[in-house]
């Protein structure tokens, strides 16, 4: 239990200096450079999240075992709720920057296709009723699905011009995300900060699990009984 | 200075504050849930192992 309150504490710490922290001058970001330390680790993490949903879908179809899709789904929800975080915080920074909450960047055009594919994922779950059916076929869908991952977070939004940092014609070279060329605070702070992501999700899919295995305990221990 | 004062002109803290009670409230969450959860895990091991004495 300790751990989880060191956590908690370190988040916070985290959560705190995000916002003082001297980061340098970045031309055309400014203060609103700041984002860093939530935006891009959560967009990290759910790529992270669709990985690790992935790699439980492969066990699943290896071993046919219920609880590697339980796993998988509850990685693939997380996932998505991180998903959703970046585009939201990534939205109100637009608004900010760029002058509008959303303008069909193609940064932004690609995370929306994500939500979208796996938005299809959680829908292609809930319209199937046999469980070991659902399990498969979404196992696959899940497989597939990653596969489109890393295109749309690294690949299209960087050989494409647009107004996202790193884009391609960033008017400040590839921008301070992707070619690292950060004040060493920042630096510093956003590894710190993709780590803490990295615990706060481990917990996540770790709770979601038991919740979804226990689910599955009492509902067999049920259908024993009857 | 008045904290209404500071905190006009330095609105980031405000931010700040803002952050840290969305943290801490996800936080106290994850922890209310844990606790539910590990009561349950342990009541659901407990039937098992009195079902298990009784066979």
């Amino acid at each position: 239990m300790i751990w989880k309150f060191l956590l908690g504490l370190y988040m916070a710490i985290i959560t705190a200096l995000a916002f003082v922290i001297p980061i340098g001058f970045i031309p055309g970001l400014g203060e609103r450079a700041r984002i860093i330390f939530l935006h891009v680790p959560s967009a990290w993490l759910s790529v992270i999240a669709f990985f690790v949903a992935m790699l439980y879908a492969i066990r699943y179809l290896k071993s046919k075992n219920i609880y590697e899709d339980v796993k998988s789904v509850a990685s693939a929800e997380i996932g998505f709720l991180f998903c959703f975080v970046t585009t939201v915080t990534g939205s109100i920074w637009a608004k900010f920057n760029w002058g509008s909450f959303w303008n069909w960047d193609p940064r932004e055009t690609s995370i929306f296709v994500l939500l979208l594919i796996y938005g299809a994922y959680f829908v292609l779950r809930s319209a199937i009723e046999v469980e070991e059916r659902r399990a498969t076929l979404s196992a696959v869908y899940s497989i597939i699905a990653f596969i489109t991952v890393p295109f749309f977070i690294f690949i299209m939004p960087r050989i494409m011009p647009g107004l996202h940092p790193g884009s391609k014609g960033d008017p400040e070279g590839a921008g301070p995300v992707v070619t690292f060329k950060m004040d060493p605070n920042m630096r510093v702070l956003f590894f710190a900060s993709l780590l803490g992501f990295i615990l706060v999700y481990l917990w996540m899919f770790k709770l979601r699990s038991r919740v979804e295995i226990l689910k599955i305990k009492i509902q067999n221990k049920i259908y024993q009984e009857v | 200075m008045s904290v209404y004062e500071f905190l006009e002109k330095n609105s980031i803290y405000l931010v700040l504050i803002i952050a840290l009670i969305v943290w801490l409230s996800v936080f106290a969450y994850l922890v209310k849930v844990d606790a539910k959860l590990k009561k349950l895990e342990n009541e659901f091991a407990k039937i098992e192992n009195k079902e298990e004495i009784e066979k």
